[in-house]
């Protein structure tokens, strides 16, 4: 079904049939584990094994929940949104101050402000678990607000700097001849400008905390506190493995991340290659 | 206002836009680093949350540096954590960028396709790639199993989490297999920047498809690859999930790595002293290639982003 044969690659079969094999071998090794994690979350386990094959059922879904598998997904969502509403405010004002303003020691705010992107949070587990311990603030969403914040910002700020730059100062300088202010500049000339970087900006904020699974293994011991990775991973009991929970659960705990990544995938990859590709 | 001048207005907003941002770096980073670094020369444990432990000078560090685990730690972590993933990373990474960039793959359609298969991975969290990862190499009903099984490669489930044969390259395709996508997805960006012309000049001139890739493609991704390179590797090389959901750092301490070791320490052995001079010794590590990474990117080059 070839409309236009000059656009037909050259015929060289061997070629050809090893693309279509190392796609094929790609597109397997890609998909397959999402595959069966989905397949087993809609099948009694112990059945299928005895069979062969086993018909669809939400029983592994009734079971989770019963077990309040919804705590943990409120939970999550509590914390991850709240602290990605606080970051990307936060942010943008910072990342609008770094490339708007002159300041001395620019660079170096900068350049502590990309060191935390990079920082091990492993090493902060220690002091952060003594500290908040000490001030009876574990176990506690409005700590883990405050620590996602503190995980997401670098790198929003990070992003919102490159998307900020696509901005003319002209702009803002037009603005400062009308007597406005330059927070007022921010909320209400810039912000609806960025707003495309800004929902791409909070989408990466929200998967960075959504999936993050040290600091709230530290923080969190109250089952009725425990987000959903912590909650998740749970369902490996000391002994014996319940496979139709945890695949259920993951099925529900990846939902939300792969409705974010579907349409945001191509603003993301430009905002993270542009340090590299210039 | 009108007292201010403009330019002390400016430095006013400035300082009160960056504010938050240095608060939350200062308060969540810099703060308990530093504290971090105090407490690794102390022998605090758990018992002592509110007290205190005594000053034991570097004790720590020298327990660390010659106590006969820490090699294995150190292997591992140097080894099979770091060097063999992130090469695995960027060497798939590359093929699929290629592949996902080749004429014949758009010729069948395929590059939608593709592009969404990639996304499969990247969306996935961690904890869900180690269950479905386990759940692929369980011993029993476990899809890879039940394949060797079936066409007779192998004739016993193999027990990939178990083995000490398999329990690293296990390890190893899980991190792969969820953070290769984001190495695909940045090359194939610089893939689709290099001008079309430069490779037909390269072909008329009669270079090998091999020629055309080492001396056209590949210098064109060579400053992607670099930062993706050390950006690998200062993520991996501190990485504390896929380890401890995958072994527990086990079987035994067999896959024990440093970031697994410092949780390790504080929460199992609750020698919360110790595992701080772990970390420091981590961390300096690490800031070497910190300090290559800001090289490479180039704090200049931030500097032209920010203006």
């Amino acid at each position: 079904m070839v409309d236009h044969p000059a656009k037909k690659p050259p015929s060289r079969p061997i070629e050809g049939g090893l693309i279509v094999l190392a796609f094929a071998l790609f597109a397997l090794f890609m998909v397959a584990p999402a595959y069966y994690v989905f397949k087993g979350s809609f099948q009694s386990l112990s059945i299928s094994i005895a069979s062969g094959s086993a018909g669809w059922t939400l029983k592994n879904y009734f079971y989770i929940f019963s077990e309040g598998y919804h705590i943990y997904v409120i939970n999550s969502f509590l914390v991850c949104l709240t602290a990605t509403a606080l970051a990307c405010a936060i942010s943008l004002f910072a990342a609008y101050a770094l490339s708007r303003f002159r300041f001395r020691g620019r660079g170096l705010v900068f350049g502590a402000i990309m060191g935390g992107q990079l920082f091990p949070w492993i090493i902060l587990i220690n002091p952060i678990f003594i500290l908040f311990a000490r001030n009876g603030l574990v176990n506690s969403h409005l700590s883990m607000i405050f620590i996602y914040t503190a995980v997401i910002t670098p790198f929003s700020v990070y992003l919102l700097v490159g998307y900020l730059t696509t901005i003319p100062k002209s702009l803002d300088e037009a603005a400062i001849m009308d007597g406005a202010s330059r927070f007022k500049i921010v909320t209400q000339i810039i912000m609806p400008l960025i707003m495309p970087g800004l929902v791409a900006t909070a989408t990466y904020g929200f998967l960075q905390a959504w999936s993050e699974y040290l600091l709230a293994l530290t923080l969190l011991s109250d089952e009725s506190k425990k987000t959903l990775p912590l909650g998740l991973y749970q369902y490996f009991g000391e002994d014996t493995v319940n496979w139709g929970a945890l695949m259920a659960g993951s099925a529900i705990a990846t939902l939300p991340t792969l409705l974010l990544f579907l349409p945001l995938q191509k603003k993301l990859v430009s905002g993270l290659t542009q340090g590299a590709v210039k | 206002m009108k007292t201010y001048s403009a330019q002390a207005q400016e430095r006013f907003s400035a300082f009160f836009m960056l504010f938050p941002t240095f608060f939350v770096i200062i308060s969540f980073y810099f703060y308990p680093a530093l504290y971090n670094l105090e407490l690794s020369f102390t022998d605090m444990e758990f018992t002592q949350l509110r007290t205190g432990g005594d000053w034991v000078g570097f004790e720590n560090y020298i327990e660390f540096f010659t106590s006969n685990d820490s090699f294995n730690v150190a292997f591992n972590t140097v080894f099979w954590l770091t060097a063999v993933s992130v090469t695995l990373r960027l060497f798939l990474g590359l093929l699929f960028a290629l592949l996902l960039n080749s004429k014949m793959l758009s010729s069948l359609k395929l590059s939608t396709l593709s592009r969404l298969f990639l996304l499969v991975p990247w969306a996935t969290p961690p904890v869900v790639s180690v269950i479905a990862w386990r759940w692929m190499l369980e011993p029993i009903g476990g899809p890879v199993n039940e394949f060797l099984l079936y066409t007779g490669i192998i004739s016993e489930a193999i027990s990939f989490t178990a083995d000490l044969a398999t329990v690293w390259p296990t390890i190893v395709t899980i991190m792969v297999w969820n953070t290769t996508p984001l190495v695909a997805v940045s090359l194939l960006a610089s893939l689709q920047t290099i001008p079309d012309d430069q490779i037909e000049a390269a072909s008329l001139d009669g270079a090998t498809r091999w020629q055309q890739f080492r001396f056209v493609t590949l210098p064109y991704l060579m400053p992607t690859l670099s930062v993706l390179c050390l950006m690998s590797i200062i993520w991996t090389f501190n990485n504390f999930i896929y380890v401890w959901l995958t072994t527990l750092a086990g079987p035994g301490t067999y896959t024990n790595v440093m970031a697994t070791e410092v949780y390790m320490k504080a929460f199992v052995d609750l020698r919360l002293g110790y595992s701080s001079a772990v970390g420091v010794s981590m961390a300096i590590i690490l800031a070497a290639f910190g300090a290559l990474y800001f090289r490479v990117v180039g704090l200049s080059r931030m500097q032209d982003k920010v203006g």
